[in-house]
């Protein structure tokens, strides 16, 4: 142990010289704190417009590299979680249309674990690169998710769509705050949060965790990375190949089946959400939703609502209340059996190849019915 | 709440707007006081009874010292102290280490006994502010502190919340006068406090947390791993350990700083020590002070004979091992930084006067000691002592493990970091933009706390001594 003395002897504080803090002094250091801010968001801002795109796993930054590199060589446009991802061949689409005379060049951006509000700012993205042939994009129809799970918080993934138009939403929707301009969040869910109460447990973390992603987007927190990535391109083919699938169109196909006890809780999970009542999405949600809508029109293509056979789906409603643009719904068991049966599902959600083959193909021919009848305009 | 989350910024500017408001110091102390309370709610608001509760008994053992002069009752109210603090530490932080240690003592012995351990949650910071109170009680009794009548004072002085969680260790003599006073806004060094908050920034947002992944990742598994890349594991825990506590420390002596106080240095240059000794006197400063002043010295510290002050050396460090943590770990890491003090202090006596002796330490010292001090860190992280075993058979005789490799060029970078060290001891970095006109300073302040925001990594680790 030291035996020097290391710490000051006991401290004695100095008389305080007796310099008043002056008016002047005040006004100099709320001047150079707000030279220090402006500063700061001035950098922020500049250097979020001079970087490249962020360097997402899941394949996110795979499949926009290759898309920005080949972006006017596809007219169709499949956005959406891994129900798009693994369930969408644009290969087998394109054959079909192909077939029925309207032909088509898709691509499948699908990622798993996708959703609004991250489809609707990589929708944005993709048509800031200005496809120029781009026609239709399928959407991906779900409730607007709050929840993340706690070990995605931390990764870039959770991180880089978070901008205002994201990020509000979403605190509207915690909030209860309601969709107008005016933001009025409401009392009792308030109180309701800041006690924790029913079933507002975690909101308060949830508000806590997007005000700060929001915070951390914007201010570039862990973009340094992504010089070295542009430089560097390390998207090496096998790591394209894993998420772009062997045509490169972005589909891969998962062939796995169910364990008969996973057919079984299956079976009993389909005939428990039959006898649900049709679901609305929320308010915010159509919000979202009408907002991808525009942001797709302004470049002169057709948006489409696609709701895919999964179990959890069966009861959205499939009104497209205020949206402008179809709404291709496949959650309906008695309209599609060959969906449901259990012998095409790895679980609840997803399609195993043949049946996502199969799904692919009924999708196909729906879009060139409600093509061949104006429907999609 | 942490220093490094942007939330802090927001609940700082607040207590720091509304402090500097307000004239009447009563005023602003009590201010400080619920500040420091809701930043501590911020983990556990239950826990702030347990603050509280610590806080309240030392006042009262305080004020009970000062009224009586019998020797036997002021001995009886220090022990009081002592027994609750210590107490209500070992409760929470070596019960179950203790049930555990002795059930499988007694398997060892062949007496299998059924114990039970408690889902204890460990209050963040108990070891630090058990010692900021344990120091106010004990000077008290000592004669070296009065005794605080204004509980709020003293209130303040065991929460007070930049170093309540991680440190530095403050004791009541160097912390009770400032609060005498009113600080003036003007005898503030703005620039110094916010460019050290800048520095511990750095140290821990991007290079502490830079390195933790590739810490993590080694230690998690050190047998898939070949000898040269437990040496990076290892070494950039060293890198990090030291990044993330000092980081610490700097962010909260800036914090207190603006806020008017002074807290004390922590960390001088520790890996450039070139004994074990001298590290002591680098590395968490506060604590190894404490140790000394309130353990070792009351032992009987250099007194008596060799063997007296030697033993007294080893119980102080394998009690500064065990207070980091209740793991095994933690006292074969004290006992071994208690060896090497006691090799050192041999070494010294053995060639005292033999030239050839000081010639070479010139050259070995350095490696010798950062060396010891490395080994030492691999029982500090390891999670068992079978893991630690691993590493230590790869860190000294680069045997086993596996195939797994880091990159090469991580040598690189704990090269370059120790260059960046030894330009700031060096005092590079000095203070030239101290001469800048302010609007200048703040302007490249703001722009370059941008771009360190770039390499901050998106995972978010929180300080290593937040557990202890």
């Amino acid at each position: 142990m030291p035996v020097r003395e290391l710490v000051p002897k006991v401290h004695v504080e100095p008389p305080a010289t007796h310099k008043p803090t002056g008016r002047k002094t005040v006004i100099r250091a709320l001047t150079n704190t707000g030279i220090g801010a402006a500063a700061f968001l001035i950098t922020c801002l500049s250097l979020r417009v001079v970087l490249p795109f962020p360097e997402i796993d899941d394949g996110v930054s795979q499949k926009f590299r290759f898309f920005a590199t080949h972006k006017d060589e596809f007219d169709t446009l499949f956005l959406g979680s891994s129900r798009v991802y693994f369930q969408i061949s644009p290969a087998i689409f394109d054959h079909v249309t192909r077939e029925s005379g309207l032909p088509t060049h898709s691509f499948n951006f699908g990622i798993g674990g996708m959703y609004l509000p991250e489809t609707s700012y990589l929708l944005e993205q993709i048509l800031n690169l200005k496809p120029r042939n781009l026609k239709w994009v399928f959407i991906e129809y779900d409730e607007l998710q709050t929840k993340w799970s706690p070990e995605n918080q931390t990764s870039r993934r959770a991180l880089y769509w978070a901008d205002w138009k994201r990020v509000s939403l979403l605190l509207r929707k915690l909030t209860d705050a309601g969709t107008d301009p005016l933001w009025l969040p409401s009392p009792g869910k308030i109180r309701d949060i800041v006690l924790r109460q029913k079933d507002e447990k975690n909101t308060r973390d949830l508000l806590t965790f997007y005000a700060t992603q929001f915070e951390r987007n914007y201010t570039n927190v862990s973009r340094g990375a992504d010089v070295l990535d542009f430089f560097l391109r390390r998207d090496t083919k096998e790591r394209r190949a894993k998420y772009l699938g062997a045509a490169s169109d972005g589909y891969v196909s998962r062939p796995n089946r169910m364990s008969p006890n996973q057919v079984a809780a299956y079976e009993r999970g389909l005939a428990a959400m039959a006898q649900t009542d049709a679901r609305a999405l929320s308010p915010y949600t159509m919000a979202a939703y009408r907002q991808c809508a525009q942001e797709v029109r302004k470049i002169g293509a057709a948006p489409i609502f696609l709701i895919t056979p999964s179990i959890t789906q069966i009861n959205v409603a499939t009104d497209s209340a205020g949206l402008t643009g179809v709404v291709m719904a496949f959650n309906n068991p008695r309209t599609y059996p060959s969906l449901y049966r259990s012998s095409v599902h790895r679980d609840g959600q997803h399609l195993t190849q043949s049946g996502a083959e199969e799904f692919t193909r009924i999708v196909a021919a729906n879009f060139v019915e409600l093509a061949r009848a104006g429907s999609i305009k | 709440m942490s220093f490094v989350e942007f939330r802090f910024l927001w609940f700082f500017l607040l207590a720091f707007i509304v402090y500097w408001a307000m004239r009447n110091n009563a005023a602003r102390k009590v201010w400080l006081l619920l500040c420091s309370y809701a930043f501590y709610a911020a983990w556990s608001w239950k826990f702030t009874f347990l603050l509280l509760g610590s806080t309240t008994v030392d006042y009262i053992v305080g004020q009970m010292l000062g009224r009586t002069e019998s020797p036997a009752s002021r001995r009886f109210w220090i022990a009081t102290s002592i027994c609750v603090n210590l107490g209500v530490l070992g409760f929470f932080k070596y019960f179950n280490f203790f049930v555990s240690s002795a059930s499988e003592f007694l398997a060892w012995l062949g007496l299998p006994a059924s114990v039970n351990t408690l889902y204890l949650i460990l209050p963040v910071g108990i070891s630090f502010y058990t010692f900021h109170s344990m120091s106010y009680t004990i000077d008290v009794y000592r004669r070296k502190q009065p005794p605080i009548s204004n509980f709020v004072d003293l209130a303040l002085f065991v929460s007070f919340f930049p170093p309540l969680v991680a440190g530095p260790i403050v004791r009541a003599v160097y912390f009770l006068p400032q609060l005498v006073s009113a600080r003036r806004f003007s005898n503030v060094d703005v620039r110094g406090a916010v460019m050290l908050f800048l520095a511990g920034f750095i140290k821990k947002a991007c290079i502490a947390d830079g390195v933790a992944p590739t810490v993590d990742r080694y230690f998690a598994h050190p047998a898939d791993f070949t000898p040269t890349s437990a040496w990076i594991g290892v070494l950039f825990y060293a890198i990090q350990i030291y990044c993330d506590f000092s980081g610490y420390t700097d962010m909260a002596i800036a914090a207190a700083r603006l806020l008017g106080y002074q807290l004390p240095n922590n960390f001088q240059f520790p890996y450039f020590a070139r004994n074990v000794s001298d590290f002591w006197r680098r590395w968490h400063i506060s604590l190894s002070s404490w140790l000394r002043d309130y353990l070792y010295i009351p032992l009987g510290g250099n007194r008596g004979s060799r063997g007296f002050a030697y033993r007294n050396v080893m119980i102080t460090m394998l009690l500064g091992g065990l207070w980091h943590g209740a793991a095994w770990t933690f006292v074969i890491w004290g006992a071994l930084h208690g060896t090497a003090l006691l090799i050192h202090r041999e070494w010294i006596r053995l060639t005292e006067g033999l030239k050839w002796a000081v010639r070479a330490m010139r050259w070995l010292a350095w490696p010798i000691t950062i060396y010891a001090i490395c080994v030492a860190w691999i029982f500090f992280r390891a999670h068992d002592l079978r893991s630690a075993g691993t590493i230590l058979r790869q860190f000294t005789l680069f045997r086993g493990g596996g195939n797994e490799h880091f990159h090469q060029w991580f040598l690189l970078v704990i090269v370059a970091l120790l260059f960046v060290h030894w330009l700031n001891s060096r005092r590079w970095f000095a203070e030239s933009w101290q001469r800048w006109p302010a609007p200048a300073f703040a302007a490249v302040y703001g722009c370059t706390f941008a771009v360190v925001l770039l390499f901050v990594p998106p995972h978010y680790t929180p300080f290593i001594y937040f557990q202890f």
